[in-house]
C-alpha cells in the first residue's frame, strides 16, 4: 500500500506517493531530491539527517512519511534567503568547522532548531543542544565556536 | 608560534576556509554514496554468519529465479584473480574454500528493485562446517590453535636488532618490564563504504566510491576482473571521512564486478551494521618493553616484543607492523634494542590502516614507559625527555641522520610552562596531568615513491591543479591550492581542484602517512616550475627577447614597459597546438635502504608533537574526564593553520575515544558485539576538552614551502598522557586501553 503525502519542503508544496512507513529520510533522498539529509546509521544515533520539522529538530530517519502530512519541512537547502547563506552556516565557513562535511548539514539543523528556541543559549545550552549529533572528524571545537559566534551576534 | 601578520607569503601560512566549504555547509556536496545514476541496479552483499569455517556450497538457484534479479555472483564468477589486499592479495573478492570472519562476502546480489535484490538475498544458502574460531592474539599462538591459513596463525614475523641489550642491560641503574595492550578501534566514519559504478560509452569501467588511494583502486579491480587498468577509471572524493579506513578495498571491487558482468550502472552502500561487520578497524596490540636507563637517566637498552592483531587476513598488516617497530623507540637515543614483532591471525574481522598505522600501538607502551622510569628515577619526565631526544645531525636508531630535531626540543620547553596539575571542580573530584611525546615518519619511508601532478593553465583564466590524492576532509585540496596560488602568485580564486579521479590527475598516490602535502605539493610545485620555465620561452617570443631578461610576478611576464598573462601566454601555446598541461615527477627523498629486518624503515622526515592533557575523575564513578588538552606541533611551515589545528584537534578527540571509551568486541562466535553508534560510543560534543593548539616554528627544506605533514601527529601519543594524567590522579598506573571506570579503580 502506498499513501499519497503533502507537505511543505523548504517553503515549497510537494507531494509524494509512497509507502507509509518509508522514512522522511529517504523519501527526501530517493524521491525529492534533497540529499544534504545523510544516512550516517538510519537508526537515530547520529544526527546526520537532522531536519526541522514544525520548527523542531528531529533525526528524518526515524519519521515515517505518512507522519508528516500537512507539516512544515525544512532542510540546510532552505536556510538561505535569497542566496545568501543563513549567519549559522556562513560562521560554519568562518570557523572551519567542517572536515569532511558529512554531518554539517545535520549540525547546522540542530544549531538552528536551538537558536530558534533559544536565541541566547548559554555554553552549555550549546553544548547540549548539538551534542546528539556526531562528527567522527572531531571538528567539535569549531562547531561550538560557529555557533557560539553567531549567538554573540544575535545578542549584540 | 606562527602569527599570519608577519608571514611574508601571500597565500600560504594563512587560514583560508576550504574551497569546499560552502558547497558543505550548503548541502550541496554529492557525496559518492549521494549519487542517483539513471537505470541502476540495487546491490546487495550475502555474508557469512559464521566466523571461520569450511565452505561445502552455496546455493543461488532460487536466487537468480526471482523476477528483476540481474545477476547473483560468486567466486565462480570473477574473471581473473579473486583476491586482493594492499600489501599482499589474500583477501578473497568472494570466498571460496573458508571463510575466516563473521560476515565475509560469500555472493553479491543485484536486481532491478530494492525489493527484488532483497528477496534473492534471502534465498541464497550457504552451507559451511564450523571451525574453532580464535578470539585473541593469545589464542591464536597456541600450538594447539587451529589454523586460519595454511601457514599457520603468523602473518609475519621479523627480529631488528642492534648493540648488545644484554650487556647495556646488566650495567643499567634501573631495568622496568611492563606489558601493555590496546584494543581495537573502528573508524567509525559518518558515511558508510559505499558508491556507483558503471560502464560508459567507451566500454571503459567507472567505479566512483569512497576511498582513499584511486590507482591503487584500479589496479587491485584490474587484477580481479582481468582486464587492463586503462580500461578502469576510479573516483574517490567526495567522502565522508576515512581515517585510513577506506584506504585499502572496500565496496569498489564488488561494483566494479557488477557493473562489468550486468553492463548496467550499480549502487552499493553498505548499512551501518554491514560497515561495522565487513569494513576495517585498527589493529588490537599486546606489547612488552623491557627497557633499561642509566642513573642520569640515559636510556641504554630497550627489548620489545610486538603483537599486532591482523584480524582474518592482511590488509596494510605488514607495514603497521613496519611502523609500529619505528616507533617503539620513540625519538630517542637508544645504542641498544631488540624488537621482535609479529603479525598474528584471528577470526576477528579485518584490520587495516587507522590513522597512527602502527605508531598510537607502539606510542601507548614507550611513552607509559618513559612516565614510568621518569617516576623512578625521581625525574621531571620532560627533562627525562630533554635528555634523551635524538639531536639534529645525530645518527638514529634506524641509522638515519636526523633531520631538524630542534622543533621537539622547544616543544618540550615550552610544554613545561603548560604541564601543571589543575585544580578540581569540586569534591570527590581528582584531577591529574599527564605528558607524551609523538613522532611519525612522513609517507612511505624506503619505498620508492614516484608521485606525478600537473597543472593546466586554461587561456580563461583559470588554473586547474591536478593529483590523485583524496581529501576526505583533511583539507588538501584548499592546501594544495594555497601552495600553487603562491608559487605562481595568482588569486586563490583563479584555481580549480581536480583530484582523486583517474580520469583527470596523474598517479600521485594516495591520501595515507600524512603524505599528501608532502607528495602532491612537491610535485605541483614542480609543475608549476615547468610550466613557468615553458612560459617564459613563450613569453620571449611574445617580447622578441631573450628569455633571461624576462620578470615573472603576479601572474604576468614583464620585459621592460610591456607584460603579458600566464593566460594570454596560454592562449598563444593552444593556438600553436602546443599544451598547457603541465605535468612532473617529484622521486621522493628517501633512504635507499632498509633496516635489515624491516619493509620501510626509516623514514626521512617526522613530524613531531608533544601533548599535555588534564583530566579530572569523579572518585565515585570513576569517571574520566578530559578538561584540557594543549597540543605542540612541530609539522614544518604550517600552510593554513586553521586547517592544520582543526586536523590536530580532530585527532586529539578520536583519540581521546580510543583512550578512554571505544573497543571494538567479538562474542565467542566472532561476531562484532558493537558496531552502531549506541553500542560503540563515539566522543560527542560533551565529551570534548578544550583543546589549545600551538605550532612551533619550523622549515623542512624538503617539503613544499617547508611543510611536512600533519594528519596522524596528534592521535599518536592521546593514550599515554591520558593514562599518565590518570596515574597522576589516582596513583595507580594503567597499562591496558581504554581506561574503563572499571578498569582503574
Ligand atoms: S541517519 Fe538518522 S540519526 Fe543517523
Ligand atoms: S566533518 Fe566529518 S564527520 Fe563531521
Amino acid at each position: 500500500m502506498e499513501v499519497n503525502v503533502s507537505f511543505n519542503l523548504n517553503g515549497k508544496k510537494v507531494s509524494v506517493t509512497a509507502p507509509p512507513a518509508k522514512s522522511l529520510l529517504r523519501v527526501l533522498r530517493e524521491d525529492l531530491g534533497i540529499t544534504s539529509v545523510k544516512p550516517g546509521c538510519e537508526a537515530g544515533e547520529c544526527g546526520a539527517c537532522s531536519v526541522l520539522l514544525d520548527g523542531q529538530v528531529v533525526t528524518s530517519c526515524l519519521v515515517m512519511i505518512s507522519q508528516v502530512d500537512g507539516k512544515n519541512v525544512i532542510t540546510v537547502e532552505g536556510l538561505q534567503k535569497d542566496g545568501e547563506l543563513d549567519p549559522l552556516q556562513k560562521s560554519f565557513i568562518d570557523e572551519g568547522a567542517t572536515q569532511c562535511g558529512y554531518c554539517t548539514p545535520g549540525f547546522i539543523i540542530s544549531a538552528k532548531g536551538l537558536l530558534n528556541e533559544n536565541p541566547n543559549p548559554t555554553d552549555e545550552e550549546i553544548l547540549e543542544g548539538v551534542s546528539g549529533n556526531i562528527c567522527r572528524c572531531g571538528a567539535y571545537p569549531r562547531i561550538f565556536n560557529a555557533i557560539k559566534k553567531v549567538v554573540k551576534k544575535n545578542v549584540i | 608560534m606562527i602569527t599570519e601578520s608577519i608571514s611574508k607569503y601571500s597565500y600560504i601560512n594563512k587560514s583560508i576556509p576550504r574551497i569546499d566549504s560552502t558547497d558543505k555547509v550548503g548541502g550541496y556536496l554529492l557525496y559518492l554514496t549521494d549519487l542517483k545514476l539513471e537505470n541502476a541496479l540495487y546491490a546487495y552483499t550475502f555474508r557469512s554468519k559464521v566466523a571461520h569455517g569450511k565452505i561445502n556450497a552455496i546455493y543461488t538457484e532460487d536466487a537468480e529465479k526471482v523476477n528483476g534479479v540481474k545477476a547473483v555472483l560468486t567466486y565462480k564468477d570473477i574473471p581473473a584473480m579473486n583476491g586482493y589486499g594492499a600489501i599482499v592479495p589474500e583477501i578473497p573478492v568472494l570466498a571460496y574454500d573458508k571463510v575466516r570472519y563473521y560476515g565475509e562476502p560469500l555472493a553479491l546480489v543485484a536486481a532491478e528493485t530494492q525489493e527484488a535484490a532483497l528477496e534473492a538475498l534471502s534465498m541464497i544458502k550457504a552451507d559451511i562446517t564450523p571451525l574453532p574460531v580464535i578470539h585473541s592474539i593469545d589464542e591464536a599462538l597456541d600450538e594447539n590453535a587451529p589454523k586460519i591459513h595454511d601457514k599457520g596463525n603468523i602473518a609475519r614475523h621479523t627480529v631488528v636488532r642492534k648493540g648488545d641489550v644484554e650487556k647495556a642491560r646488566s650495567s643499567a641503574y634501573i631495568v622496568l618490564e611492563r606489558s601493555y595492550e590496546t584494543p581495537m578501534q573502528k573508524h567509525m566514519f559518518l558515511e558508510p563504504e559505499g558508491g556507483v559504478a558503471f560502464v560508459d560509452e567507451e566500454g571503459a569501467i567507472n567505479v566512483l566510491a569512497g576511498g582513499q588511494t584511486p590507482y591503487r583502486d584500479r589496479i587491485q579491480i584490474s587484477r580481479v576482473l582481468g582486464i587492463p587498468p586503462e580500461k578502469i577509471r576510479v573516483k574517490n572524493t567526495p567522502t565522508g571521512g576515512a581515517f585510513g579506513g577506506k584506504d585499502d578495498i572496500t565496496v569498489q571491487i564488488h561494483l566494479a564486478l557488477l557493473a562489468y558482468k550486468t553492463k548496467r550502472p550499480v549502487k552499493l552502500v553498505w548499512s551501518r551494521e554491514e560497515s561495522g561487520i565487513a569494513g576495517f578497524h585498527r589493529t588490537a596490540s599486546k606489547i612488552k618493553l623491557r627497557t633499561s636507563v642509566d642513573r642520569d637517566g640515559s636510556l641504554l637498552s630497550n627489548e620489545a616484543t610486538i603483537y599486532l592483531d591482523s584480524g582474518a587476513y592482511q590488509s596494510f598488516g605488514p607495514t603497521i607492523l613496519d611502523v609500529s617497530i619505528e616507533t617503539i623507540n620513540g625519538p630517542y637515543r637508544i645504542p641498544n634494542y631488540v624488537i621482535d614483532a609479529n603479525l598474528v591471525y584471528t577470526n576477528n574481522g579485518i584490520a587495516s590502516a587507522f590513522r597512527g598505522f602502527g605508531a598510537p600501538e607502539s606510542n601507548f607502551a614507550i611513552e607509559s614507559m618513559m612516565n614510568e622510569l621518569a617516576d623512578e628515577l625521581k625525574l621531571d619526565p620532560i627533562d627525562l625527555r630533554l635528555k634523551n631526544i635524538l639531536k639534529t645531525g645525530e645518527v638514529g636508531p634506524f641509522n638515519n641522520e636526523i633531520r631538524h630535531a630542534e622543533g621537539l626540543e622547544e616543544a618540550l620547553k615550552r610544554a613545561k610552562e603548560l604541564f601543571y596539575r589543575p585544580d578540581p571542580t569540586g569534591p570527590f573530584q581528582r584531577t591529574g596531568v599527564g605528558i607524551a611525546v609523538s613522532v611519525k615518519g612522513v609517507g612511505f619511508g624506503t619505498l620508492p615513491e614516484f608521485p606525478s601532478a600537473a597543472i593546466e593553465i586554461a587561456p580563461e583564466g583559470r588554473v586547474s591543479i591536478m593529483f590523485s590524492n583524496v581529501d576526505y576532509g583533511q583539507g588538501i585540496n584548499t592546501g594544495n591550492a594555497q601552495l600553487v596560488a603562491e608559487k605562481l602568485q595568482i588569486p586563490l580564486s583563479q584555481i580549480n581542484v581536480l583530484h582523486s579521479d583517474t580520469k583527470f590527475a596523474p598517479d600521485t598516490g594516495g591520501s595515507s602517512a600524512s603524505r599528501s602535502t608532502f607528495n602532491a605539493g612537491n610535485a605541483l610545485l614542480l609543475a608549476c616550475e615547468k610550466a613557468l620555465s615553458e612560459l617564459k620561452m613563450e613569453a620571449a617570443s611574445y617580447f622578441m627577447t631573450k628569455s633571461d631578461v624576462i620578470t615573472y610576478k603576479d601572474g604576468y611576464f614583464y620585459f621592460k614597459d610591456k607584460t603579458v598573462s600566464i593566460y594570454e601566454l596560454a592562449k598563444r601555446l593552444r593556438f600553436k597546438g602546443k599544451s598547457t598541461r603541465f605535468e612532473a615527477t617529484l622521486e621522493v627523498p628517501r633512504y635507499t635502504e632498509a633496516v635489515e629486518g624491516t619493509l620501510e624503515v626509516p623514514h626521512m622526515v617526522y613530524m613531531y608533537g608533544v601533548i599535555i592533557t588534564k583530566v579530572e575523575i569523579d572518585e565515585l564513578l570513576g569517571k574520566i574526564k578530559p578538561r584540557e588538552v594543549d597540543f605542540i606541533a612541530d609539522i614544518g611551515n604550517v600552510i593554513n593553520p586553521a586547517i592544520a589545528a582543526g586536523q590536530i584537534e580532530g585527532g586529539i578527540i578520536q583519540g581521546l575515544g580510543y583512550s578512554l571509551i571505544e573497543e571494538l568486541n567479538y562474542d565467542k562466535d566472532g561476531k562484532p558485539l558493537n558496531i552502531n553508534y549506541t553500542t560503540y560510543v563515539v566522543p560527542v560534543i560533551t565529551d570534548s576538552p578544550l583543546i589549545n593548539v600551538e605550532f612551533i616554528k619550523s622549515y623542512e627544506e624538503l617539503g613544499p614551502f617547508g611543510a611536512k605533514g600533519v594528519g596522524e601527529v596528534s592521535i599518536i601519543p592521546v593514550g599515554a598522557s591520558v593514562a599518565d594524567a590518570v596515574t597522576d590522579a589516582i596513583g595507580k598506573r594503567n597499562y591496558k586501553l581504554p581506561l574503563l571506570p572499571w578498569r582503574i579503580i
